[in-house]
């Protein structure tokens, strides 16, 4: 079962996986049986606001590290997404294009974005941070957030 | 969606309550929705109440919800407006999110906040003829229960 660091920042409850990395971003890479699943952050997904259309790199498309792999229009946003990992995408979220909401509800789980078949996992996940690191970046930006 | 009794009978009002989401563009939206539909497309059949009324608890507005049946239109998740409703002791016949509508009508993006872009407006128009529909059947269904 997936653990999570958690912190409360102003009224807001934010959350981290502690199974898996992530970039900047707030996109997060886990590896699963030598392929790389990625998503976006709690905190990502509750500071891009509710998502309208989440459209996805297809199947075939081979990722650069950094490379966007995701464009998501929200009631507040447009906003590009860079993948965590390089790669082939091998698999794309079908619910993402009938209930991208899904990214709002359960954006470490059922809100996965697409599973990338990974060109060096190891060296990509040398650039990501580890949970620990991401919380405390993740931290601070809400928490600067929070005195606007 | 249908999440209530839509066989209110004797309706020969149906009650819109849109979002009070003052600065938002999809809160902007339900509003507009509701102006287009009580003021154009159902002026005879359609009647506002203003969600602040209900969370104020005004005699009138809780009188309205709970004597026909309600649409409501949400800007956002939280769904304040079908809530309100509900806690009003009135009926959600059919409760319209801006963003669900919004997906139905990607080319109407809206925009704006005081004053709305034309896909806004566009996007409300949408969302009233949709609703001024579920208003027709009510009706309809009051005159036959």
């Amino acid at each position: 079962m997936t653990e999570f660091l958690e912190t409360i920042v102003d009224k807001f409850t934010f959350r981290v996986a502690t199974d898996r990395f992530y970039n900047s971003e707030g996109v997060w890479a886990k590896e699963e049986n030598g392929r790389v699943r990625i998503g976006l952050s709690d905190f990502v997904q509750q500071r891009s606001g509710d998502v309208a259309f989440a459209e996805i790199k297809p199947i075939e498309t081979i990722l650069a590290f950094e490379d966007e792999v995701a464009m998501l229009e929200t009631i507040k946003v447009n906003i590009a997404y860079s993948s965590p990992v390089s790669g082939k995408v091998v698999e794309v979220n079908p619910v993402m294009a009938e209930a991208p909401e899904a990214i709002n509800q359960d954006p470490f789980g059922e809100g996965w974005l697409a599973v990338v078949e990974p060109l060096d996992w190891a060296a990509d996940c040398e650039r990501l941070l580890d949970p620990q690191a991401y919380f405390a970046r993740m931290k601070t930006e809400a928490e600067e957030e929070a005195k606007k | 969606m249908m999440s209530g009794n839509t066989n209110k009978k004797n309706a020969t009002r149906v009650v819109i309550v849109p979002c009070s989401g003052i600065g938002k563009t999809y809160g902007s939206v339900s509003r507009e929705a509701a102006y287009d539909l009580i003021e154009d497309l159902r002026p005879e059949t359609a009647q506002l109440v203003p969600l602040s009324l209900l969370v104020l608890g005004d005699q009138a507005a809780r009188q309205a919800v709970s004597d026909s049946p309600s649409i409501t239109i949400d800007g956002c998740k939280l769904a304040c407006a079908t809530k309100m409703v509900q806690e009003s002791g009135g009926t959600v016949a059919h409760d319209f999110a801006v963003l669900d509508v919004y997906r139905r009508y990607r080319q109407f993006k809206p925009q704006g906040i005081a004053e709305l872009n034309e896909g806004g407006e566009k996007l409300a128009r949408a969302l009233a003829e949709e609703a001024a529909e579920v208003v027709d059947q009510l009706i309809a269904g009051g005159k036959n229960g």
